[in-house]
């Protein structure tokens, strides 16, 4: 639904004249006028207030009892009292009845400091209690999972967890049990509170009854700093602060950005810092010598890289997810203006059946400023469309996002993908496609809003959900759609999306900042601000497939390893074990790097990073330096700068904020951008007047490739398609956290193909195709559709790369 | 982190309740209880039937929460973690979400008991002036050691026309005397009804034209 | 006085549609689909009835907020009894289930709802049985369900049956409950007559209230109202409980000195001793002394007095009882039903508990009265629903009315426990209010 207009009121607290919107809740008001009311159980974030906490109690006139702040909307002449003996009173009542049962354990409890019970108690209070009986005693603390602890003693019951967990991930393990006074918060059965989103309930919790497990004990709030920063561990670049004490980040928060992330994070996010100072963690360069990856001078393996001069013409670049647009920009002109190779991509290449990389047309028509929807718009749109995508693995917080549309604001989700997604049970329509099948969908969904008859009901239904269901459509797709996103131009214009307030499209790009990398040139056919190049470079499956075949004989790779990141692992491992020089920047020793490289740069964390980096939605964001970089670490654009010397590139790159400029001048959309213009919370350059420069252009005029058509599943063998979960990242596995959720390979088959094969849900299966095989554990799925079946990439280990062909076959160990 | 050995016992203050839950860790060997999937959970085909019949009742299938976990208590005893993932199959409900609504209600039980017959004492206000107090220790004094009976104390059943009273698997009786406690259970072993003739479905409005039916038991 | 609700009550097979359509019922329902749905609504206003769950709100106007249009809204019989010392509606649903169906379906023509349902506490199984076989007759006798009538009205009724939790009679309470959660009271505002039962409008009504309908409809909203006093029109159904000789439920007529219901109708006490306290409308209600005896019984009356009819249900306790045991009783019921949402309810009923067993294991002082006086005033109106006001009320009035009984206690039981003086408890720092802060945990 589109966003409510609201009107400005004006209301009197405490004798002073206040202007709220109207609607708003009195305590959010009275903020707007300076006066601090007290309350535990309201967080807007959290949707509806629930009045239990009762501490916001105010008096406002006209009204007997007093009332509850955080649920009373203002209205135009309201007048409120906070200051009252009698609010005072009741105050003082709430402080003394909530410390009945909560240990005064202060000097031990991690939360000491930053503590809204201390600080409640403290200003609010009366600062002595009557209670002489014994309080309610726990064990404390007790594990809610590997990442949670849960003391008991301290809770509140102020819903907040709770309310997260069931209203807002909608996981629903975390409840309360009991009633009363035995009230407690738990879940099912002993069973952990694991799910994407579990920490946020830590930043949540008013009091220390949630803690974090790695941040227990840690630091004490006197002791560290607060460094604004971005998380880039996805595209959903969650605006982060980084808790910082002695140049460790030692835990993570939330920087609440409505924006972008509304502010919640990630499990990864949030605890995905603990790679940044682990042992595996590479803080000096790396050379292959006698066959031995070892440390050495930064002298020694520059001189190393700078041999790519020598592969003049021949050099493939690829460029990591994570990389900055500054990285992206200065990689681009290392590898066109420094080593004569146009052979640079940012992109992953595709899985089985694939259409094909999106072409410089494509990306600029795609890119028109007029199709953008911003994160917001997910929100308050009519209908929101996921096309071959799954935001929870994909971009996790849009999945919050989303959530929260259909729950509070009525969005209709229509969803279309091979694979069932987290989002299933939140769809007014869903429907399945075959495993690759993306681009051929999309096509067919742009010829039944074109008026076709001939695309069967489901997608009948699908384009009239999206056309009748109420203008402003908000397209979600994954990059799997490749080539077959041309459809979206087609689908965009029968459903008048374009310059529509509230409507658009959001490329979720495999890497975080995909989009960045795509806007800075890390593309083989486009330069900066998707100018068109005379001649193009090869692909990402080019490069790997050339380089295999001897036509490229030197690889940079800069933060990826295709021999975890890309299709085809053999492919991969051909290729690199065939070129002469891999030049690589990493930050931990991935199985293709450890194996192949000639050189590894040590590479920044996002804590670490200088630079810019542009979320899906068109904001430019800033990285910022948290922390001082660890061992020998130096920042990637001086590492890259000096790289292209030595290959006689002079960048003219000596401060980060060189390329910066150089990558600003260079594409049009961000012309005249600043660092402090950017600031901390970003500017959607979409909604600059520079954005102009680039136009959709003439959407007929871009052809929907077909694609290869994938073959039906036939003989008992499976049409197999992939996906990486939230989880597969080189990050979370050297995370001592997160390492309880590093998937193990399983294979997603419908209820039907396991009986048919006699596979019973978690025992051990073989899939294999064209003499590749891997071991998976058979997962029995509801939603799965026959015929289809599922495996994880980007897994260390048996991962869905070994695998080339979109048959399979499956047999039982 | 306590995960269960090794513990030591806590001192709490003595107000007779000692929750379940309160002092257990989570088995971190779990895998986290999400919705479970009917392709692999089975359902007895009866409690299928009558848990989808009481969704269908309601606008809203959340609705059948509570019939449904009745349900399953009568399947499976109590709400055991089997009875509420099959209900959570059907519904379409995490376990969560059930175990959550079974624990805040008196009539679902979610700790196992061997049971069979349910003697509900009521010892409120009106009740225990007239000797609750009393009837409940006789209770559990006559059906100690036999694993059979449950016998609870329960706040206010609604009839306290007929105090002190008793619920004995649903059916009210009272006015009861100590001495009841003894003929309840004979009654229930030998399964004939249970004191008849003090069964509130047969008792007839109080009239004021009638004489006294209370004694005087002060 | 004529009966309107206990007429015949006991008249064999009234539970039946047989019998009751034989004593005329379901006409009511008849007269009040010739009628539009506006007038059935005036009758309801002119009747001037209150509800009679406890709360004793204008049951006509309750019908009247609710919006109009063809949004989904709901009608909600609140069967949920469980007041301590109520039980007539238990008696009436028993013994007259289809004057019940017949009010509902009534109730929801004047409100144009369609689809309805009674939440009915969990222990009352015989009660629902009869209700649910007195649904399947009305439903094929075509009372309940599509075009009923031939009048173009449809409704639905559903029986639910609840799982133990006193909490689940105040309406919020109750609605999150028939909605699959746990009964936890909403925040009021919105009211359930705006967004009530699945978020649409609902009417959520006490059994005895909608019971009435029928005989509202068959005299006339104005001939009823002449029944009882101008502001608690008509008959009550009393359930009187404790130290009486005839304890049960009576049907009387509003305003009638209560004198008459304890000694008249239930006989006094059976020992023949005085009344020492009472409580006038259900455990919730202040306790009264033997001294507002002459008290009208209505709603006004007994507010004034400092106390509340509530849902009608007297509970006496005679001379020879002590206030401590039953102030005990109500502390830890109340207790035990919190629902554990909101602080002063859950810490505050928690406390008092112990405060009170504190004193039977000798181990309080008097000062210990002061402070469990002003935990209920710290606990009245701070609450999210009226449960913690529901012991507050009865504990704080013992307190006034029984402090020198209370004190005594305290100091037998001392004595008893050979407990530490008075002072040593003052030297912890609890007593002195002016010594500064000192946490004392």
């Amino acid at each position: 639904m589109p966003r409510p207009e609201r009107k400005t009121i004006q209301l009197t607290i405490d004798g002073r004249e206040v202007q709220a919107a109207e609607g708003a809740m009195l305590v959010d008001a009275a903020k707007q006028g300076d006066i601090e009311i007290p309350y535990f159980c309201y967080e807007p974030k959290l949707g509806q207030p629930v009045g239990a906490c009762r501490m916001c109690l105010v008096e406002v006139e006209g009204i007997p009892k007093l009332q509850t702040s955080c649920s009373t909307p203002v209205k135009d002449g309201m007048v409120v009292h906070t200051q009252t003996d009698r609010v005072r009173a009741a105050q003082n009542a709430i402080v003394e009845f909530l410390l009945v049962n909560h240990p005064l354990d202060c000097p031990v409890c991690d939360k000491g400091g930053e503590c809204p019970l201390q600080d409640i108690s403290f200003g609010w209070g009366l600062g002595r209690s009557r209670m002489i009986e014994p309080k309610r005693h726990f064990q404390k603390p007790l594990a809610l999972s590997p990442l949670v602890a849960i003391d008991r003693e301290r809770c509140i019951l102020c819903y907040r967890c709770v309310r997260f967990s069931q209203e807002i991930a909608e996981d629903y393990q975390l409840i309360f049990a009991e009633r009363g006074a035995d009230t407690f918060v738990g879940t099912h059965d002993g069973h952990p509170y694991v799910a994407p989103f579990s920490g946020n309930i830590i930043e949540l919790c008013p009091v220390g009854a949630l803690t974090s497990q790695p941040y227990r004990f840690r630091a004490r709030p006197w002791d560290i700093e607060d460094g604004a920063g971005i998380c880039t561990l996805c595209p959903s670049q969650c605006n982060v602060t980084f808790t910082v004490r002695d140049e460790r980040v030692l835990r993570v928060l939330a920087r609440d950005h409505e924006g972008v992330d509304d502010g919640w994070l990630c499990d990864k996010g949030r605890f995905a810092y603990q790679a940044i100072h682990v042992d595996e963690r590479i803080t000096r360069p790396l050379v292959r010598d006698g066959g031995e990856l070892r440390e050495v001078s930064w002298e020694r393996a520059i001189d190393a890289a700078a041999g790519l001069a020598r592969h003049q013409g021949r050099v493939g670049t690829l460029v990591g997810g994570q990389a900055s647009n500054e990285e992206g920009f200065l990689l681009g002109r290392l590898a066109r203006e420094g080593l004569a190779s146009a052979d640079i991509d940012s992109r992953a290449g595709g899985a089985h059946g694939w259409a094909g990389p999106v072409s410089a047309d494509l990306a600029r028509a795609l890119a028109a400023p007029e199709l953008q929807a911003s994160v917001p718009d997910i929100e308050f749109a009519h209908t929101v469309l996921l096309l071959g995508c799954d935001p929870r693995d994909d971009a996790p917080i849009l999945d919050l996002r989303i959530r929260k549309g259909v729950r509070r604001h009525g969005v209709k989700l229509a969803i279309a993908s091979a694979r069932p997604t987290a989002l299933e049970a939140n769809a007014t329509l869903s429907v399945r496609y075959a495993p690759g099948d993306d681009g051929r969908f999309a096509a067919a969904l742009a010829r039944a809003l074109d008026g076709a008859d001939d695309v069967g009901e489901e997608i009948a239904a699908l384009a009239s959900l999206l056309r009748d269901g109420g203008e402003d459509v908000v397209i979600l797709y994954g990059e799997r759609l490749g080539a077959g996103a041309a459809a979206l131009l087609r689908i965009a214009d029968g459903l008048g999306i374009a310059g529509r307030d509230g409507a658009g499209l959001i490329g979720l790009p495999g890497g975080a900042n995909g989009r960045g990398l795509r806007e800075a040139g890390a593309v083989p056919d486009a330069g900066p601000g998707y100018t068109t190049l005379a001649t193009a470079g090869r692909s990402t499956a080019q490069i790997g497939a050339a380089a295999a075949a001897g036509e490229i004989t030197a690889l940079h790779l800069f933060g990826t390893d295709p021999v975890r990141d890309q299709p085809d692992r053999a492919l991969w491992e051909r290729a690199l074990h065939s070129v002469a020089l891999v030049v690589a920047h990493a930050a931990v020793l991935t199985e293709g790097l450890a194996e192949h490289a000639t050189v590894i740069f040590p590479a920044e964390s996002h804590a670490e990073k200088e630079g810019t980096v542009v979320h899906p939605d068109g904001r430019l964001q800033r990285l910022r330096i948290a922390i001082a970089h660890p061992g020998e670490v130096r920042p990637s654009w001086a590492v890259l700068a000096e790289i292209a010397r030595r290959c006689g590139l002079d960048t003219g790159v000596t401060r980060a904020h060189d390329a910066f400029a150089q990558l600003v001048a260079a594409v049009p959309a961000y012309a005249g951008l600043t660092l402090e213009e950017i600031g901390g919370r970003g500017v959607r350059w979409p909604e600059r007047a520079q954005a102009a420069s680039i136009s959709g252009g003439d959407v007929t005029l871009v052809g929907v490739p077909a694609g290869e058509p994938a073959p039906s599943a036939q003989n008992g063998s499976l049409r197999l398609g992939t996906y990486r979960p939230i989880w597969a990242a080189p990050e979370c596995e050297v995370s001592p956290a997160l390492k309880f959720l590093i998937p193990q390979q399983q294979l997603e088959l419908s209820p039907e193909d396991a009986q048919r094969l006699g596979i019973a849900h978690g025992s051990e299966v073989i899939v294999s195709s064209n003499g590749h095989r891997l071991t998976a554990t058979a997962a029995v799925r509801t939603g799965v559709p026959a015929g289809s079946a599922f495996l994880a990439d980007g897994l260390a280990a048996e991962s869905a790369n070994a695998l080339t062909e979109s048959l399979v076959e499956v047999v039982k160990v | 982190m306590s995960t269960g050995a090794g513990r030591i016992s806590v001192p709490r203050f003595a107000h007779g309740s000692r929750v379940p839950g309160w002092d257990d860790a989570v088995d971190l060997t779990k895998d986290p209880a999400v919705v479970p999937d009917p392709a692999t959970t089975p359902v007895p085909a009866d409690l299928r039937r009558e848990i989808e019949a009481a969704m269908a009742r309601y606008p809203d299938r959340h609705s059948a929460a509570i019939p449904a976990l009745h349900a399953a208590q009568a399947v499976h005893g109590y709400c055991s973690p089997t009875a509420i993932t099959q209900v959570a199959a059907i519904m379409r409900l995490t376990p969560a979400y059930l175990t959550s609504v079974a624990s805040f209600y008196d009539m679902l039980e979610l700790e196992p008991r061997p049971r069979h017959d349910d003697v509900y004492i009521c010892t409120n206000i009106s009740c225990s002036l007239l000797g609750a107090d009393e009837l409940f220790d006789a209770m559990v004094a006559a059906a100690a050691g036999d694993n059979t009976v449950h016998v609870s104390s329960f706040e206010c059943l609604g009839a306290c026309d007929i105090a002190p009273m008793a619920s004995v698997n649903g059916e009210y009786v009272g006015p009861l005397v100590p001495d009841d406690a003894q003929r309840i259970l004979d009654d229930l072993r030998a399964g004939t009804p249970v004191l008849p003739e003090k069964q509130l479905r047969y008792r007839r409005c109080v009239d004021a034209t009638e004489e006294s039916e209370t004694e005087d038991r002060t | 006085m004529k009966k309107l609700l206990f007429d015949r009550i006991d008249e064999p097979g009234l539970n039946t549609l047989d019998v009751y359509e034989r004593r005329g019922g379901y006409q009511s329902l008849r007269t009040a689909l010739g009628m539009s749905r506006e007038d059935v609504l005036s009758q309801l206003m002119d009747s001037g009835i209150r509800g009679r769950g406890g709360a004793g709100f204008q049951m006509g106007r309750k019908v009247s907020f609710l919006p109009q249009g063809d949004m989904a809204k709901y009608l909600v019989c609140n069967a949920d009894e469980s007041e301590p010392g109520t039980f007539k509606d238990r008696e009436l649903m028993q013994k007259s289930p289809h004057m019940l169906v017949e009010g509902i379906v009534i109730a929801a023509y004047a409100g144009g709802i369609s689809r309805s349902f009674i939440y009915i506490r969990g222990e009352y199984q015989l009660q629902a049985d009869i209700l649910e076989a007195a649904i399947a007759e009305a439903a094929d006798a075509g009372y309940i369900g599509e075009d009923i009538l031939g009048s173009g009205l449809s409704m639905s009724l559903v029986l639910h049956r609840g799982a133990g939790a006193y909490i689940c009679g105040e309406e919020t309470g109750l609605l999150d409950s028939l909605e699959g959660k746990r009964g936890n009271p909403r925040l009021k505002p919105p009211f359930p007559a705006i967004e009530g039962l699945y978020a649409g409008p609902t009417l959520i009504n006490n059994v005895e209230t909608l019971a009435t309908v029928p005989h509202i409809i068959r005299m006339g909203g104005a001939e009823y109202a002449k029944i009882g006093t101008e502001t608690s029109t008509g008959t009550k159904l009393v359930s009187i409980s404790g130290d009486v000789k005839r304890p049960g439920n009576y049907e009387i007529e509003l305003g009638i000195p209560s004198r008459e219901i304890v000694y008249g109708l239930a006989g006094g006490p059976p020992s023949g001793r005085d009344v020492k306290f009472w409580f006038p409308g259900g455990s919730s209600s202040p306790v009264l002394t033997k001294d507002d005896l002459d008290l009208p019984y209505d709603f006004d009356s007994l507010a004034k007095a400092g106390s509340m009819l509530g849902s009608g249900a007297i509970i006496i306790a005679d001379e020879s009882r002590r206030v401590l045991d039953t102030a005990l009783k109500l502390a830890k019921f109340y207790a035990h039903e919190s629902c554990g949402k909101c602080v002063p309810c859950r810490e505050g009923t928690n406390w008092t508990h112990k405060m009170l067993q504190r004193i039977t294991t000798g181990e309080a002082t008097p000062m210990d009265l002061d402070i469990m006086a002003s935990v209920q005033t710290q606990i009245i109106g701070n609450c999210l629903c009226v449960l913690g006001d529901a012991m507050a009320m009865p504990i704080g009035s013992m307190v006034v009315k029984f402090r020198a009984e209370l004190e005594s206690e305290i100091e037998a039981a001392r004595a008893r426990s050979g407990g530490a003086d008075v002072e040593d408890v003052v030297a912890l720092g609890v007593a002195d209010e002016h010594a500064g802060p000192l946490p004392v945990h």
